[in-house]
């Protein structure tokens, strides 16, 4: 082959690895309906809200973020420092994002938002745990979009005794569109769908979610967990890891967390019936927004992790 | 590249206010971000090294110094994650994970690179248009033997450059296979380390170890000496000024932002006629 062909057929053959590697002049396509939430201390305060209707393509969870807040960021844009002034610098805070209520395996700038995604900046302490896979403060989410631009299957798992708790859990997910396969408990989600398992504390103990909030926050990022025999009291704690309340019978509790393997699992539990069927009440956008996960007795919520004392 | 006395304005001024005149040039490459003042800084000292005569020289300082400006937009475009608008998907690559080319981050590389150019012309315009003996003379007071040294080690320079020639010239009347690079720098380290050794006798033979502080080497101001002076001051008033002022603003991230209205036209333009006025007067240089 002649010198210029083999020059021309190289040059084509990086053409089109180029092309088929996702390469291309400009931004791409965009997409929509992306809502980005800024807040601090797990949710207790809001910050700052938008939703953008349409997003330019290529766009980043911290793009995003810079477009509409003042952001200062280290490592060319690897870890952000500070939003709106607001820095984690020299203590044991820091800003963490999550992209429909799932923590982000990787840094904001190598994110891509997806359409209907719901991002949520929050600086909290982190001296508990630097890690909360889950949060249900998104809620629909990510049963409605999914996760990284993936809608995944939803399984739901109830316990024999709660079967009115178990009903409104599926009325809360139908009502936002969401498909669900009902199983035995104790099957198991899977690694590549989002679980919903609802049950008094004592049926869930042998679930590996439910072991993962047994070990505490830094096992699980859920900062609860339930004591006494049978799980007969709900413990809530702070954002250090102490015990700030401790909740008796019909106390519920609504959370998600998930291992490093799997996608998360969100609980709807309860020291008993009466706490599951509270915890299945609160299962709506409303009562979770902005929320790392919530506790439940009778008709009064209180955030999880709480940031009051006894 | 080394310095050779030249009929120019530059050339004429003693070399305190030569190099504050390199220094403020340098500074203000420094100081200035916003691409128009910056790119003024760099077209006052290109038209400075031909004002002075050595614009040859100071063209083959900036083509050396262009694939270091290339590489600094590169390196910076693929490595800076900020920036708001995207003109290239590079996709997942080894190493670097999901890359996006910015407008920002090149824009960001090339006033990096820019400034990196202009910093390499500043130091090619000081080599060639400022005598380093009296740059020495300056500071022989402060250290003498610390002077001595770096006289010692910049009159070497040209020596070994003298000699890498002869080598190459007689390599190339050699017949046969060339020797090998071994070979060549054994004989040029084996040459330099013979130098080294004549100039430490010399040295002591002429008591140069004993000798004492300098007196003081005092030299009339010329009009030459004022003009380059106040040139320096007046370019780096005028790049402290427009930072401090944000007479020329310029911000990358997140999104671009380096507006060219008149107060960044009146920065660049006094920029120029700041560096450039001391040239017009050639009185008493020419021969």
């Amino acid at each position: 082959m002649p010198l210029r062909a083999r020059a021309a057929f190289a040059a084509l053959a990086t053409i089109a690895t180029t092309a088929l590697g996702g390469c291309g002049f400009g931004p791409g396509v965009g997409t929509s309906q992306v809502t980005l939430t800024v807040t601090r201390g797990f949710g207790e305060q809001q910050i700052g809200s938008t939703t953008a209707k349409h997003v330019p393509g290529s766009e980043t969870v911290l793009r995003m973020l810079e477009r509409s807040f003042t952001v200062h960021n280290r490592f060319g844009g690897g870890f952000v420092e500070s939003i709106n002034g607001l820095s984690g610098s020299g203590s044991r805070r820091d800003w963490f994002y999550y992209v429909n209520g799932v923590q982000a395996p990787q840094g904001a700038a190598s994110t891509a938002v997806h359409k209907g995604d719901q991002i949520w900046w929050d600086l909290h302490d982190w001296t508990a745990t630097d890690s909360v896979p889950a949060v249900v403060g998104s809620f629909p989410e990510p049963f409605v979009h999914g996760v990284g631009g993936k809608r995944l299957p939803t399984t739901l798992e109830c316990g024999v005794d709660v079967p009115a708790a178990c009903k409104r859990v599926t009325a809360a997910l139908t009502t936002a569109k969401v498909p669900v396969s009902s199983q035995l408990l104790g099957t198991g989600s899977g690694p590549d769908s989002l679980g919903v398992v609802v049950g008094t504390w004592s049926d869930l103990a042998p679930e590996v979610a439910a072991s993962l909030i047994a070990h505490g926050p830094s096992a699980s990022g859920v900062y609860a967990r339930f004591t006494g025999p049978g799980g007969h009291s709900l413990q809530v704690l702070d954002p250090q890891g102490a015990v700030t309340r401790t909740l008796g019978a019909g106390s519920g509790l609504v959370a998600a967390t998930a291992d490093s393997s799997s996608k998360p699992t969100w609980l709807i539990t309860g020291t008993d019936v009466a706490g599951v069927s509270a915890a299945a009440r609160a299962l709506t956008p409303g009562a979770l927004h902005d929320h790392f996960a919530l506790a439940v007795q009778g008709s009064s919520e209180l955030p999880v992790p709480s940031q009051g004392a006894l | 590249m080394s310095y050779r006395r030249r009929v120019s304005p530059l050339h004429a001024a003693r070399a305190g206010a030569a190099c504050a005149y390199c220094l403020a040039l340098a500074i203000a490459a420094l100081t200035l971000s916003n691409p128009l003042t910056l790119g003024a800084v760099t077209v006052a000292v290109g038209a400075a090294a031909l004002g002075a005569g050595v614009g040859h020289e100071v063209r083959r300082a900036a083509l050396l110094g262009l694939p270091l400006a290339a590489s600094i937009v590169l390196v910076n475009a693929l490595v800076t994650r900020d920036g708001l608008t995207v003109i290239f998907r590079l996709g997942d690559l080894p190493l670097l994970g999901h890359t996006d080319i910015t407008l920002e981050a090149t824009t960001s590389g090339a006033v990096l690179g820019l400034r990196a150019l202009t910093l390499i012309l500043c130091g090619a315009l000081y080599t060639t248009a400022v005598d380093p003996d009296q740059v020495l003379r300056l500071f022989r007071r402060v250290s003498f033997r610390s002077a001595l040294t770096a006289t010692l080690a910049t009159r070497m320079v040209p020596v070994l450059i003298r000699d890498a020639g002869r080598l190459a010239d007689a390599q190339r009347c050699r017949a046969g296979r060339p020797p090998s690079r071994v070979a060549l720098m054994r004989a040029a380290t084996s040459g330099v380390l013979d130098r080294a050794l004549d100039v430490a006798a010399a040295l002591e033979v002429r008591g140069y170890g004993v000798a004492h502080r300098p007196p003081r080497w005092r030299q009339p101001y010329g009009r030459h000496d004022l003009e380059f002076a106040a040139s320096a001051v007046a370019v780096v008033a005028l790049a402290a000024g427009a930072r401090v002022g944000a007479l020329a603003p310029f911000q990358a991230y997140p999104s671009l932002h380096a507006p060219v209205g008149g107060s960044v036209l009146a920065a660049s333009i006094g920029l120029l006629a700041c560096a450039l006025l001391p040239f017009a007067d050639r009185q008493g240089i020419e021969r």
